[in-house]
């Protein structure tokens, strides 16, 4: 198990945002997240990153409990994200945004004050080969703020990628994407599975979540409702009623 | 030409005051307290050097460790206040150094005179220089490869991931942690390289004054730290020279023959540039552009 | 034998007498001490008015208009322009003032915010503070840096309550801003206006969707920040008697201080706060005298906004 959260519970003020949700992700498992809006889902990779403080219960990861770690330590452990609404350095070029975030094996055992200074000529020929398999080698000089809507969600996968991580949460990947460049990403998170990479993805467009996972859980008000295989899921009459009211369902 | 030397002198340690307030401006922290670690490193050079017989170069060294353990202190309460109520919080803090040194006094009796800081009256007789014979080019000299080197130092930085990180950490402070970058880390940094950076500045300030006292030392100062960085645009160093250039040069030196209009101009013209370039001189679209100009001549 | 009883009365009667004079002395001193903190509380309705303009325009348009003193000291000079035509009544000299401070807010807002991308907060801190820079050499030019009496009600009277004494000036000057501060809290909680003010303040964008007009709310946000800076200029002259433009400065310092503990954004807050820094002021002064006392507040706000950064009443913090 690559991630196992236990109990994990998060209230704002009155609002059950996150409530006791059990949940586990095997190794290159891709586990789907889906769930009617405010069920909670980003609050959950918000409390896995260690952006929002835990009200109760454990983020275990790789056996290890992080619950405590701050964001950063985490993100050397080993897990990446990406953000619903894109958040790059849009004042750093895009070679830039992938060089601050690069997290390669030597990196993890440098001390803080070489991490900054990080020039190294593998580590530049890193960025080159990411920016080649996305699609950006032309780009490499522009401000990433100048980029095309497209380029922009490439550039964020790839930010989270150069981060070397063992488990991605890829958080609304599709959002404003055409028919083509979702079938680009459903090629590229199988991809990641490949190369051994485990995926929690929430997203609202059905077929990418039923065509890529392997298994899916399902939110609503905080709490998960059901979990197993897509088809299974899909038949759960509660799964019906959260999405489409209780008269579909029956 | 003494006069231009004097200017010049003027220049320079601005400069360097405004480099102190560019790197914390790039983590996106507005401090108010850049003038604060300049009196700092006044007093304290200017002590070494009147006091206790240090020469200048070490006493320099001392104030920039001292600025900057005070700077790294500092750093720490500023990371819990965010934005604007970081502008009052260093605000509050550059005030109570002013104040401190308002009231602080420590003589020694050297022949007839009586040498250290006197309270609201300062600190009077800083002769380092003259008595070492260092002509007023000498010092300018002194003062600009100081400069020469802080800006090389940034400039360098800037290129490097450092520069990246800081600039990352400025812009979005969750996507900076997301990328794995510890941003308590950073900006205390970056606070603490400030911090030693003003204190340079300060102790070249109090010798070449001569005479500091703690009006020198207030908001006004302050303001001017950041002013610098800000209109001269946070995406290079260079930015930062041009406006000191500009502001001091040519606007309270060289508008000097518009007499009490000049002030008025000040004012406005600043109102102005922010509304006309509100990322400064050298933005980031004219660094690169320039870049790209650079490049293509030298082909 | 031992003394004569009546010796021995008088005796035991003078050593009361010696110890109650010490207990008066140090009653006087406490009474001293509280009436300090009570002028510097009335005192302190100004800077909380300067506090609400402060964060009122912060809660609208999440920046500082480091201007803001200034212009209210403008607003209280130009007040005094009335003097020059007419032998008016004071409250008519103040009256002028909230309408100039009026005039002069709608003016920051266009020369100072309206231009400048709203996602470019330093450009507009520096063009506030150009502005404070040339509110301060307008009044110097024109005053040649002179400082000008400031005209004062009920500076004569002096009421007392036990054994302390209230300056009525003071007491109407506090009275003065509590009524401004109702007539801005009814604006705000009672009127469409208030409504759209917060609204805006909360979604801009959305506010705008539901037909709502985000230049107008902000400028009369600013109109209305300045009328009541216009009345905390004229009620620091009327407390002090005199106007320099050398007020600006500590004036601004010191709101920006009532602002961040009263919690930015919150009026409550800023009341709350100016009375509390107004009172704190002069119980420092008391004890340790003018030079020391600004050091102290000074290292108060540090170690408040370090142990409480929120302020008194902190914004609530959002899901994101």
């Amino acid at each position: 198990m690559v991630l196992d959260l236990q109990g994990l519970t998060k209230h704002f003020g009155g609002v059950r945002a996150v409530d006791g949700i059990d949940l586990h992700v095997a190794r290159s498992e891709i586990l789907g997240l889906i769930g009617p809006n405010g069920s909670g889902k980003s609050t959950i990779i918000n409390l896995i990153c260690g952006l929002f403080p835990l009200t109760a219960g454990r983020v275990v990861f790789d056996g290890a409990d992080i619950s405590n770690q701050p964001t950063h330590a985490r993100v050397t452990l080993g897990i990446a994200r990406t953000f619903q609404n894109i958040r790059l350095f849009g004042q750093l070029t895009v070679w830039q945004n992938l060089w601050v975030a690069q997290n390669s094996g030597e990196q993890r055992n440098q001390n803080f004050f070489w991490r900054w200074l990080g020039g190294s000529r593998g580590a530049r020929e890193e960025i080159d080969r990411t920016l080649e398999l996305f699609g950006l080698s032309h780009k490499r000089d522009e401000l990433a703020g100048n980029l095309a809507f497209g380029e922009q969600r490439r550039l964020e996968f790839a930010r989270a990628l150069s981060a070397k991580p063992t488990l991605l949460l890829l958080d609304e990947p599709a959002a404003g994407m055409n028919a083509e460049e979702i079938d680009e990403l459903d090629i590229r998170i199988r991809n990641l599975r490949r190369d051994g990479i485990t995926v929690l993805l929430i997203e609202h467009h059905v077929e990418l979540v039923m065509s890529v996972a392997d298994r899916i859980a399902v939110l609503n008000f905080g709490q998960k409702i059901a979990e197993g295989t897509p088809i299974a899921v899909q038949a759960d009459p509660e799964v019906r009623a959260a999405y489409l009211g209780t008269a579909a369902a029956a | 030409m003494d006069f231009y030397l004097g200017l010049l002198q003027i220049i320079g340690v601005h400069t360097i005051l405004g480099l102190s307030a560019y790197c914390v401006l790039l983590t996106g922290q507005v401090s108010l307290a850049q003038a604060g670690f300049f009196a700092i490193g006044a007093y304290v050079a200017g002590m070494l050097t009147v006091l206790a017989q240090w020469p200048v170069i070490p006493a320099l060294g001392a104030s920039a460790v001292v600025a900057g353990a005070i700077a790294c202190a500092v750093g720490f309460p500023a990371l819990r206040v965010k934005g604007l109520m970081l502008v009052v919080a260093t605000i509050a803090f550059g005030e109570a150094v002013r104040l401190f040194f308002f009231n602080f006094t420590y003589q020694v009796q050297a022949g007839h005179l009586m040498l250290g800081p006197h309270g609201a009256e300062g600190f009077r007789q800083i002769r380092y220089f003259p008595e070492h014979g260092w002509t007023t080019l000498d010092v300018m000299l002194f003062i600009w490869a100081v400069v020469a080197l802080v800006m090389a130092a940034i400039w360098w930085l800037d290129r490097s991931r450092a520069g990246a990180v800081l600039r990352a950490v400025g812009e979005d402070e969750f996507a900076a942690q997301s990328s794995g970058i510890n941003i308590t880390a950073v900006k205390v940094s970056a606070m603490t390289i400030g911090g030693v950076i003003a204190g340079i500045g300060g102790g070249i300030f109090a010798h070449y004054t001569t005479h500091i006292e703690h009006v020198q030392f207030g908001v006004v100062l302050a303001t001017f730290a950041v002013a610098y960085p800000i209109l001269g645009g946070l995406s290079s160093v260079f930015g930062t020279l041009l406006a000191v250039i500009f502001i001091q040069g040519f606007l309270i030196e060289g508008l000097r023959f518009m007499g009490d209009w000049r002030n008025l101009l000040f004012g406005a013209l600043i109102v102005l540039a922010m509304n006309v370039r509100p990322r400064g001189l050298l933005d980031a679209g004219t660094v690169l552009a320039l870049k790209r100009l650079i490049v293509s001549r030298k082909d | 034998m031992g003394p004569s009883p009546a010796v021995h009365r008088l005796a035991v009667s003078r050593s009361s007498v010696l110890t109650s004079a010490a207990i008066d002395v140090e009653f006087l001193d406490l009474i001293d001490a509280v009436q300090s903190v009570a002028d510097g509380v009335l005192f302190g309705a100004t800077y909380a008015l300067l506090g609400i303009g402060f964060t009122l325009v912060f809660g609208v348009m999440h920046k500082i208009n480091l201007s803001y003193a200034a212009a209210s000291i403008g607003a209280a000079y130009a007040s005094l322009l009335i003097l020059a035509v007419i032998k008016a009544p004071p409250i008519l000299v103040f009256l002028m003032a909230a309408a100039a401070g009026g005039v002069a807010g709608g003016l920051v807002y266009l020369i100072g915010f309206k231009f400048i991308p709203f996602a470019n907060p330093l450009a507009t801190l520096m063009s506030t503070v150009g502005l404070l820079l040339l509110i301060d050499e307008i009044i110097v030019h024109t005053t040649a840096g002179v400082p000008l009496n400031y005209p004062a009600l009920y500076s004569d009277v002096i009421v007392r309550v036990g054994a302390f004494n209230l300056r009525g000036d003071l007491m109407f000057i506090f009275a003065l801003c509590c009524v401004c501060m109702v007539a801005l809290l009814l604006l705000l909680y009672r009127t469409r206006l208030g409504l759209a003010t917060r609204a805006v303040s909360q979604q801009p964008t959305a506010s705008e969707l539901c037909g709502i007009s985000i230049t107008r709310v902000n400028v009369l946000t600013f109109v209305i920040t300045g009328v009541v800076g216009g009345v905390a200029g004229a009620m620091t002259g009327a407390a002090i008697g005199i106007l320099s433009p050398l007020l600006s400065l500590p004036l601004t310092v010191k709101g920006l201080i009532v602002t961040v503990v009263g919690g930015l954004g919150s009026i409550p807050g800023a009341i709350m706060a100016g009375l509390v820094v107004g009172g704190l002021e002069n119980l420092f002064q008391f004890f340790r005298g003018v030079s020391e006392r600004d050091l102290y507040i000074m290292l108060l706000l540090f170690v408040f906004l370090v142990f409480r950064p929120g302020g008194f009443f902190a914004m609530p913090a959002g899901r994101d």
